[in-house]
């Protein structure tokens, strides 16, 4: 059940803001309105704002304190040691997605960090690996649909996980779906485990981004702008550092056409 | 072909010749791009990691700031369409208060940038400009990869940072101009939001 639900949300909320309130198109006479228009490319942006003002609420009341607290009381290597062994549950997705892209050096550095982080790093507690010359990158089932040719749609605020759009909304069920920890055993223990797993990774990643958006909160007029703005270009940079990737990459020379 | 075409053919490589010799002595190639970078970041993190009280270190971080990076120019980038359609008065209103907050938000800052280190990578031109590339490292995160770009036509500044592959300048053209749009794309409202918001951090 927990699956099901957790792999169909990002479908259903998909859905929702389908049916929901589109933005009205610019005045086509207006040259310049209409770039802009086309440059944000949010065509649910009121639905999306109302989305954004809900999590955003949530997140003052739940998760940012959840995360002040994290951050003041937790001391720097117990965090770290959690960081770690969050990045290696989610190995196995990162190792599939690497394969996926066609990027055997990635996926090598994630089956090495899997296999050294699980064992000399205690059960992923601690990240030998780095140190070994084999770096942690992330890689989930949106990127891998860019490095397919897939286009990104057009901006989707989710609730709960905010910034995506369908493409990355999509991935994001496929990364869940494809996750072996979802699968191996059941009963009370192994679900428990999956919500700490689950919460742990929420208000750990909520930690680290709490200076920066703090300050974007501040800084900005228009935080829901910025906020599309910051995830679009940092997810083009990420995909493109990807595909520009070709280490491993073997570059046999192309067959001879056949001839009949 | 017409001998207007010929000419016209005949002229083409000349007149870029003369392009190239007339562009400004001083603009930057992509070494002393890269050796610009390095001097503004040594500098940067020399007055972070001294001795001076944190307002004096502000002060030394706002004048570095003031003369290593562009500030006119990246605040008309940041502006956008809408710099053509300011009165002289909202424009010289604007590019003041961009300065202001562009140089408040990096030397509030300076306790941050004590403990980073960096490393220099590759020197890229792009169309009008350098990208120079950088790994910094703060102490207790994972390191960020950094690019600088500096004006390779105009006089050799930066005129964006990309961190993490987010641009400086467009962020914040994009804020302007979604504020701007809610706004009757009327830029007076986005001086006085601007006025306001310095007013607050004092």
């Amino acid at each position: 059940m927990r699956l099901a639900l957790r792999t169909c949300l990002p479908a259903m909320l998909l859905l929702l803001g389908a049916l929901a309130g589109c933005a009205t198109p610019p005045d086509p006479a207006d040259p310049d309105a209409v770039e802009d228009y086309k440059a944000a490319n949010d065509p649910l942006e009121p639905t999306n704002r109302v989305i954004y003002e809900v999590n955003d609420g949530l997140d003052a009341v739940i998760l940012r304190p959840l995360a002040l607290a994290y951050r003041n009381v937790v001391p720097p290597p117990a965090q770290q040691g959690v960081r770690n062994v969050l990045d290696n549950l989610a190995s196995p997705v990162v190792l599939a997605n690497d394969m996926m892209q066609g990027k055997p050096k990635r996926a090598g550095d994630t089956f090495m960090r899997l296999v050294i982080n699980s064992t000399l790093g205690m059960g992923g507690l601690l990240d030998p690996a780095t140190g070994m010359g084999w770096p942690r990158h992330d890689a989930d089932f949106g990127m891998t649909l860019a490095v397919w040719g897939a286009g990104e749609g057009p901006y989707l605020f989710l609730p709960v996980f905010g910034p995506s759009n369908p493409r990355d909304a999509l991935g994001r069920g496929v990364d869940m779906a494809m996750d072996p920890f979802a699968w191996i055993g059941k009963g009370g223990t192994v679900e428990a485990l999956g919500y700490a797993r689950t919460g742990a990774n929420a208000v750990d990643t909520r930690a680290r981004f709490l200076g920066d958006l703090d300050r974007m909160r501040a800084q900005a007029l228009d935080p829901y702008a910025t906020l599309r703005s910051l995830y679009r270009q940092n997810r083009q940079s990420t995909i493109d550092g990807v595909i520009a990737d070709e280490r491993g990459v073997s570059r046999a020379p192309r067959p001879a056409s056949i001839r009949p | 072909m017409s001998t207007t075409t010929r000419r016209l053919l005949l002229a083409a490589p000349a007149a870029l010749g003369l392009g190239l010799l007339a562009r400004p002595a001083r603009a930057a190639d992509p070494d002393s791009a890269t050796a610009f970078v390095d001097a503004m970041l040594r500098e940067l993190l020399a007055i972070a990691n001294g001795n001076q009280p944190q307002a004096a270190k502000r002060a030394a971080l706002a004048r570095v700031v003031e003369t290593r990076v562009n500030l006119d120019a990246v605040a008309r980038f940041c502006l956008g369409r809408f710099w053509r359609t300011a009165t002289p008065q909202q424009q010289a209103d604007y590019t003041q208060l961009f300065r202001r907050w562009l140089i408040r938000s990096v030397s509030d800052k300076v306790g941050e940038y004590q403990g980073v280190t960096y490393t220099m990578g590759r020197a890229t031109r792009r169309e009008g400009d350098i990208s120079v590339s950088t790994v910094v490292n703060r102490p207790g995160n994972a390191p960020n990869r950094v690019e600088w770009v500096v004006d390779a036509e105009g006089p050799p500044m930066v005129i964006d940072v990309i961190a993490e592959g987010t641009s400086l300048r467009l962020t914040q053209r994009s804020d302007y101009a979604s504020f701007l749009s809610r706004n009757g794309n009327n830029v007076q409202a986005l001086i006085d939001a601007l006025r306001q918001q310095a007013a607050a951090a004092g």
